[in-house]
């Protein structure tokens, strides 16, 4: 059984899908056995789900228009 | 700015000195290679005695060789470089295109079409070049001399291309587009394999009296033919001896075995029956077996080798074909096997010296020191040359006919291009940077920055991936100025290991909790107060999704760094989000 420090090695790669079968079988046992581990990996994973599906940093569609024609003009100005 | 870090050496240094001398600047090409001087040094020396030198060929007669050779290869980054150079001698302008376009239709004197159409079939064709092509020179009043330094211009060439495709500099001047090389087929008839020679006159040189001969005795056994049939030209060899020295004499990065294995196999890519033949036998000398070596040559994914050496192997092989193109991918892929900054350099020097080898053998034609295992036919030319072909990316660019339209010139395809991908550009500014207003300044500089560079975007990422790769340039520089308040090139991770310290379970649908737009406004303020190293990381993966090899290379970090800030940048984020959707969480008011 791995410890907590090894399950962390790891982490990254498993969130990312990028662990070999046989490092995947020894994490999921380990969070079948710690309780804390778990904690943290199904909040991590709800993490990145809710900074991807979040928009964030979006640009608001009225504000694009000014802004493409801005640079548009300066490089129309440019050449 | 290349695929690799630079280091500063300043204008003072020597070699920089004399490239800004005779090129007007000093090429990013070098520039790019400053993290090891001691091969900076070789190359100076080298281009010194075959470029900078007065002896036969005068430097306009030179760099049409290197520009007609660059458009061939296809190398933007060269023929941009070489196009610039021979301006600046008082070629016209229209002249220069002519040659770019189709050099056999160019107004140059006769004697110098024979050269370009010789230069061209030696880097091009080099085993169908025989003796009548060398007499075909001299028809036009070259003498060996100027032979000589025809070939060792054109091996110069091959030399720089290989050098700027494995590095990936930022051309330094306005890039022109090369189309000739794709009407361009094999000779039908006439193959000779490279060893029909040797075609040129030589004078006696012993090791007793010629140092360069002495230390090929001392390190070889022997002095190879190659060199021998050079001997016109003993400024040259000397030079040859010092690049030899400062690129494969030193191990602290690449083994002596790695540098030969390369040596081997990309003279097998290139059908070069006499280096193959002496790599064999350099490696026999380290402890190799011949067998080995003949494994290596032909497939070294089933040599004897380590899973490291064999990727880079696979970066060798594609480098040294010369029409294939190397990506920042193929960089990422070498980090992520463990090579550092200066083994990727080395790597790349020792293919382009290997090529500049290979050129030169095959234009003297020397015969094989020892007796050769493999002896490379016409028919292993034709399949290497089919193979070769320039092959349609497996990658389908949504944006390529639009960058073809704004590379012709169509500003209305470029205002296409900005209002495609303004979102894109903006939520990764606004997440680097962190706030609003530096966000759009940067936004427009990213923008202005793509359309004066597009000329060199060849297609090697999708339009889309160059221009994040220029956003989060452009994004960190903001953060750089920034400093020290916020530093995002501390490369040392030496902060203990972060510890999660809320483990509390959280909520089974979390994101139903809040509105949507409350949501985003949770993410926004946790996600810029991150510390910026973290925060580019997270923006660029999980926010816009690229890839890991993809943000490795637009934020110019190895794999395994970018890995550890990822996590790191996704459990403090989680911690930041916590009292926000943990079960025990009430719902906050924002």
């Amino acid at each position: 059984m791995i410890t907590c420090s090894e399950f962390m090695a790891e982490f990254g790669n498993y969130l990312d899908n990028e662990v070999p079968t046989k490092v995947r079988q020894q994490l999921e046992d380990h969070v079948a056995q710690c309780r804390t581990c778990q904690v943290i990996c199904d909040s991590t994973r709800k993490t990145v789900k809710i900074v991807t599906d979040s928009g964030s940093f979006d640009l608001p569609d009225a504000a694009a228009k000014p802004i493409v024609d801005r640079i548009m003009a300066k490089i129309r100005t440019e050449i | 700015m290349s695929y690799l870090q630079e280091v500063d050496l300043g204008g003072a240094f020597p070699p920089f000195a004399s490239f800004q001398e005779h090129f007007g600047v000093v090429p990013n090409l070098f520039r790019a290679q400053s993290s090891l001087p001691r091969i900076l040094q070789g190359e100076a020396e080298i281009i010194d005695a075959v470029l900078f030198k007065n002896w036969s060929l005068s430097r306009t007669q030179k760099e049409y060789i290197l520009l007609a050779v660059g458009v061939a290869y296809r190398a933007t980054y060269c023929v941009a470089l070489h196009y610039q150079v021979l301006r600046s001698l008082g070629v016209p302008d229209h002249q220069l295109d002519q040659i770019v376009i189709n050099h056999s239709k160019a107004a140059v004197s006769t004697p110098d079409a024979a050269l370009l159409d010789f230069a061209i079939k030696l880097a091009m064709y080099a085993p169908w070049l025989s003796g009548d092509d060398i007499d075909a020179l001299r028809n036009h009043g070259f003498n060996d001399e100027s032979i000589l330094e025809a070939i060792l211009v054109t091996g110069l060439a091959t030399f720089l291309c290989t050098l700027s495709t494995g590095l990936g500099p930022w051309p330094d001047f306005e890039p022109r587009a090369c189309l000739a090389s794709n009407d361009m087929s094999p000779p039908e008839t006439g193959y000779v394999g490279g060893t029909g020679g040797p075609y040129l006159r030589t004078v006696e040189r012993s090791p007793e009296s010629f140092p360069p001969f002495a230390i090929f005795l001392e390190r070889f056994g022997f002095i190879p033919n190659l060199f021998r049939a050079q001997t016109l030209r003993p400024d040259v060899l000397e030079a040859e001896v010092k690049l030899f020295g400062n690129v494969l004499g030193p191990k602290d990065f690449l083994s002596h075995v790695q540098k030969e294995c390369i040596l081997l196999v990309a003279s097998g890519a290139n059908l070069n029956t006499y280096c193959v033949a002496d790599h064999c036998e350099m490696l026999r000398a380290m402890g190799v077996s011949m067998e080995e070596s003949d494994q290596i040559v032909l497939d070294h994914h089933e040599a004897d080798l380590s899973k490291e050496t064999k990727a880079l192997l696979d970066f060798v092989l594609k480098l040294a074909v010369r029409r294939s193109s190397i990506g920042n991918e193929d960089i990422a892929n070498l980090r992520a096997h463990g090579f550092t900054e200066e083994h990727i350099l080395e790597t790349v020097a020792v293919t382009a010296l290997n090529n500049f080898l290979n050129t030169l053998q095959m234009g003297l034609g020397t015969t094989p020191d020892v007796k050769p295992r493999h002896v490379y036919g016409l028919k292993d030319a034709l399949v290497s040359l089919a193979e070769e072909r320039p092959q349609e990316r497996a990658q389908i660019d949504p944006d390529a006919s639009l960058v073809a339209r704004v590379k012709a010139g169509d500003l209305d395809a470029f205002e296409e291009l900005v209002t495609r991908h303004s979102r894109r550009v903006h939520r990764t500014l606004v997440g680097i940077v962190g706030n609003v207003p530096e966000a759009q300044d940067a936004f427009q500089e990213t923008f202005l920055k793509a359309f004066r560079h597009i000329g060199s975007f060849q297609g090697r990422s999708t339009f889309s991936t160059w221009l994040l790769t220029i956003a989060s340039n452009t994004g960190l520089q903001c953060l750089r100025e920034r400093k020290p308040l916020e530093s995002f090139d501390d490369d040392h991770e030496t902060e203990d290991e972060f510890h999660p310290r809320l483990v509390r379970a959280w909520a089974n649908n979390p994101e139903q909790l809040y509105s949507e737009a409350e949501r985003r406004e949770i993410v926004e303020r946790a996600v810029t107060m991150l510390p910026a190293k973290y925060r580019v990381v997270l923006v660029l993966r999980d926010i816009e999704q690229l890839s890991t090899g993809e943000a490795a290379v637009a934020l110019n970090l190895g794999i395994p760094t970018l890995k550890s800030r990822l996590l790191r940048a996704r459990l403090m984020l989680r911690e930041a989000l916590a009292p926000h959707f943990a079960t025990s969480a009430k719902r906050m008011s924002l």
